[in-house]
């Protein structure tokens, strides 16, 4: 009776509150990225629902439901109905292999290769996507299936190329291992801040977000593989790119932004300090973990509002030309620094890239003679 | 024609500085304020030369008809009779308006009629700020001159009247028709 709890209810109840917690996030990031790139465009975004356009959350949902469900007569009804449903499976499975606080309570399922799980899992994702296309019996809805296939298969492989680096530090596959060695050292984005910005560029490019998002690409494709979708089954699509942003947001904090944990060299909120407080500080560090994951999708919305689309070719050329090499390159410094035993060179690297990131990125006076003649 | 680009520096090519840049732009335009109106409850306060609805003074027109003869497309309708008055002690012939209502549907602000009044100060202006004119009903927009002195206080539209098969015709206002 007792492994009964502890191996299926007691992880079945976690996934269910952190599957809830999850929708409830998905369901309020459409709003809150509706409301953020209208500010963004000078204008309010949805704001008539509700205090502040707060109850926009609900009625979008209300509407998916109510809408005619449209299947076009020659479609391919079994795949056609397959295909939003596939990519929302993997995607919601993911959620218990990530730890959103301390492990014992907070994490559903621990295993010790939880990474090669999350990969393996997210990259089915693009198998919903080609059946629906296909079985839209659309050739636009087929061009976007196409694409998007070619996309995610090439950025997979930088995607799974950068944690590389990451691995060799800690030397575990375990998430749970891989926070605590950021809570115990310095967090991975200094380090490996050349993988973590192709881990960030080729998690859009997956999740085919904006400046990757030649699936759906309103201007040649109508809406690509989602043409001939409509009503709940066009929500699922949705419900499931957000999920799949959310995974990577989780992914991307507990790889090279220290999860839960709010500490360096074992100063400050590390696990053992909040296991010091019982469950309370359990939810503390959760709360940590979806801040920084909640920081992490703003960061989406704003290269969303930021960066036009690239040409289909330019995508090819980023990822295979640039991408790989960069992080096969990555791969082989940080053996280098790990052989030569400087690990520690590594993060003054890390710390003058930030450096002259942050002073690019500080505001200039402009003199107004320059303003004027431009 | 071929456009000639400067060549792209190494820092712009490999360094990928002008995306940080876009990125700058966006943060900043974020906090700005924005540009909407929230119509129903913001409005705009037109210029002050900006030509709305009609307003009419029936105190201080003359009933020369200068007006009617101005407008280009004849949508003033007046009527008026003589009559004997008392004023300052001497009986004087007065015109009196009967009738002075204006077509607003048909009308193309040209305030012709404004810049053909005589009297000082105007006794038909367009100068109001008023541009909610809209209405269910095309009589909606025909005013006699009492509508088009009290306009502000225009009584509220009933609704449609219920389309009944071989029905009473829709209510004309008296006088609308030529």
């Amino acid at each position: 009776m007792n492994a009964w709890m502890t191996y299926l209810v007691w992880p079945l109840v976690k996934f269910l509150v952190a599957f809830i917690i999850v929708q409830v996030i998905v369901a309020a990031m459409n709003w809150v990225e509706r409301r953020l790139l209208g500010f963004v465009q000078a204008r309010l975004g949805p704001n008539r629902v509700g205090p502040k356009g707060l109850l926009q959350i609900i009625a979008d949902p209300v509407k998916f439901l109510l809408k005619e469900d449209i299947v076009p007569a020659s479609a391919e009804k079994v795949a056609y109905f397959l295909g939003p449903i596939l990519p929302l499976i993997p995607t919601f499975l993911v959620y218990c292999l990530i730890p959103f606080g301390p492990p014992p309570t907070f994490v559903a399922a621990r295993v010790n290769v939880a990474i090669l799980l999350v990969l393996a899992l997210t990259s089915t994702g693009v198998y919903g996507i080609i059946l629906g296309g296909w079985a839209s019996n659309n050739k636009y809805s087929l061009m976007g299936g196409l694409r998007s296939a070619a996309q995610m298969v090439s950025y997979e492989v930088p995607f799974g190329l950068s944690i590389v680096g990451v691995l060799m530090m800690v030397g575990s596959l375990d998430l749970v291992k891989i926070v605590d060695y950021q809570a115990t050292n310095v967090w991975n984005f200094i380090p490996q801040i050349v993988a973590c910005f192709i881990f960030f560029v080729s998690m859009n490019a997956e999740n085919n977000r904006t400046p990757f998002d030649l699936p759906e690409a309103e201007s040649e494709l109508v809406a690509g593989y989602h043409t001939e979708y409509s009503a709940m089954k066009f929500a699922f699509f949705m419900l499931a790119e957000y999920s799949a942003m959310l995974v990577n947001c989780c992914l991307l904090v507990s790889l090279y932004f220290g999860g839960w944990t709010l500490a360096m060299f074992g100063h400050g909120l590390t696990s053992s300090a909040l296991r010091h407080w019982g469950w309370i500080g359990g939810l503390i560090g959760t709360a940590i973990f979806f801040v920084k994951v909640m920081t992490f999708m703003l960061v989406y919305i704003w290269f969303r509002a930021t960066f036009p689309r690239f040409r289909f070719d330019q995508l090819m050329d980023l990822g295979w030309k640039w991408m790989i090499p960069l992080a096969l390159g990555n791969i082989f410094v940080t053996a280098i620094f790990i052989l030569a035993g400087q690990e520690r060179l590594m993060y003054w690297i890390g710390i003058a890239v930030l450096g002259a990131v942050v002073y690019y990125m500080k505001p200039k006076r402009v003199h107004a003679s320059r303003v004027s003649e431009a | 024609m071929q456009v000639e680009y400067p060549k792209p520096k190494w820092s712009e090519r490999f360094l990928l500085l002008d995306m940080l840049e876009g990125l700058k732009t966006t943060l900043r335009e974020l906090f700005r304020p924005k540009v909407t109106i929230r119509y129903p409850e913001e409005r705009l306060d037109p210029a002050d030369r900006f030509r709305g609805m009609f307003r009419f003074s029936f105190d201080r027109c003359i009933a020369c008809k200068l007006c009617a003869v101005a407008c280009p497309i004849d949508i003033i309708y007046i009527d008026v009779h003589d009559e004997q008055r008392e004023v300052d002690g001497k009986m004087k012939k007065l015109k009196v308006l009967d009738r002075y209502d204006i077509d607003v549907k048909r009308c193309m602000f040209c305030s012709l009629c404004e810049e053909a009044c005589p009297t000082k100060p105007k006794s038909i202006w367009l100068t109001t700020k008023t541009y909610e004119l809209a209405t269910y009903d095309r009589n909606g927009l025909y005013f006699n001159m009492q509508e088009l002195e009290y306009w502000e206080n225009r009584p509220e539209f009933p609704g449609l009247p219920p389309e009944v098969e071989g029905g009473e015709p829709p209510k004309q206002i008296p006088g609308a028709a030529e």
